[in-house]
């Protein structure tokens, strides 16, 4: 943010940055986006990160070979 | 719905019942439903396919041993999490004393207080097959400390809520937030770095 803001709302921007941006939206840190497009911009690639990551890290099946493997060593089956 | 998840958790526990009491079926059928689960955390921590097994392996263990101290509390899952996360960063912080000479420089948080910002391209999404921006995403992960890791997985990979990923680190759920926030702001800008340096990105 090359712009100046105050600490409460720094806090709540940081608050909401460690929340669920859809389901947990602050109306206030909303609102303040719409004003504020660094905000937004920084705001909109954090969201993008998550993305990204989420998309990347996807579920993989245990392998059969690791399954055998713990259900022999749990004396399973 | 609501009738269908109180069913399963009705089955759950009366698996959980037979498996304390030895029921070897049961005990296979409560690997075998919460093992993709654990093996997939195992890897994202890990960032390794030999250290996810163990961790599946540890997990497992612990679980047949300790069923009956599993109060029912919580769901047998969000303890199974708290079991693998910790044999996770236990295994991580024993790597890092091996690899003491590696330095880990401490990420650098303060983002939000003053860098140049520059809109990123849209669909970001579609870059994740070329081979140098995966393996940057792979060095960003591998380059979280794994207290912040651990809380980006379970909230954002494994989409657990802050109060249960609170429950599974034994933290707060203030401490989860902040945690994510600067998981999540040291992802970001690792990788803004990068999409700076690949130069054809806009
Ligand atoms: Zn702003």
């Amino acid at each position: 943010m090359t712009h100046q803001h105050d600490d409460t709302m720094i806090k709540k921007i940081e608050d909401q940055l460690g929340s669920d941006f859809d389901a947990e939206i602050v109306a206030e840190v909303a609102e303040h986006m719409r004003d504020c497009p660094d905000c937004k911009i920084y705001v909109d690639s954090v969201k993008q990160t998550i993305k990204l990551f989420r998309v990347t890290e996807t579920d993989t099946s245990v392998p059969e070979d690791v399954s055998d493997r713990l259900f022999k060593m749990l004396k399973l089956k | 719905m609501k009738k269908t998840v109180n069913n399963l958790m009705n089955q759950e526990a009366e698996l959980i019942k037979l498996a304390r009491a030895g029921d070897r079926s049961a005990q296979t059928e409560l690997v075998k439903t919460h093992s993709a689960r654990i093996y997939n955390l195992g890897l994202r921590i890990m960032r390794n396919e030999e250290d996810a097994e163990d961790v599946l392996q540890e997990t497992f263990i612990i679980m047949l041993g300790k069923l009956d101290q599993f109060s029912g509390k919580s769901s047998l899952y969000t303890w199974l999490y708290r079991i693998a996360t910790n044999i996770a960063l236990q295994k991580l912080r024993e790597k890092k004393k091996l690899d003491a000479e590696i330095s880990v420089h401490e990420p650098n948080f303060e983002a939000l207080r003053g860098s140049q910002l520059k809109e990123w391209p849209d669909h970001l999404e579609d870059k994740v097959n070329d081979e140098q921006f995966r393996h940057c995403l792979a060095v960003a992960m591998e380059d979280l400390p794994e207290n912040y890791r651990a809380v980006f997985v379970l909230r954002d990979l494994e989409n657990l809520s802050t109060k249960e990923a609170a429950s599974v680190l034994s933290i707060s759920e203030a401490n989860v937030k902040v945690r994510l926030m600067r998981a999540r702001l040291f992802l970001r800008d690792k990788l803004a770095n990068h999409l700076k340096c690949v130069g054809d990105m806009r």
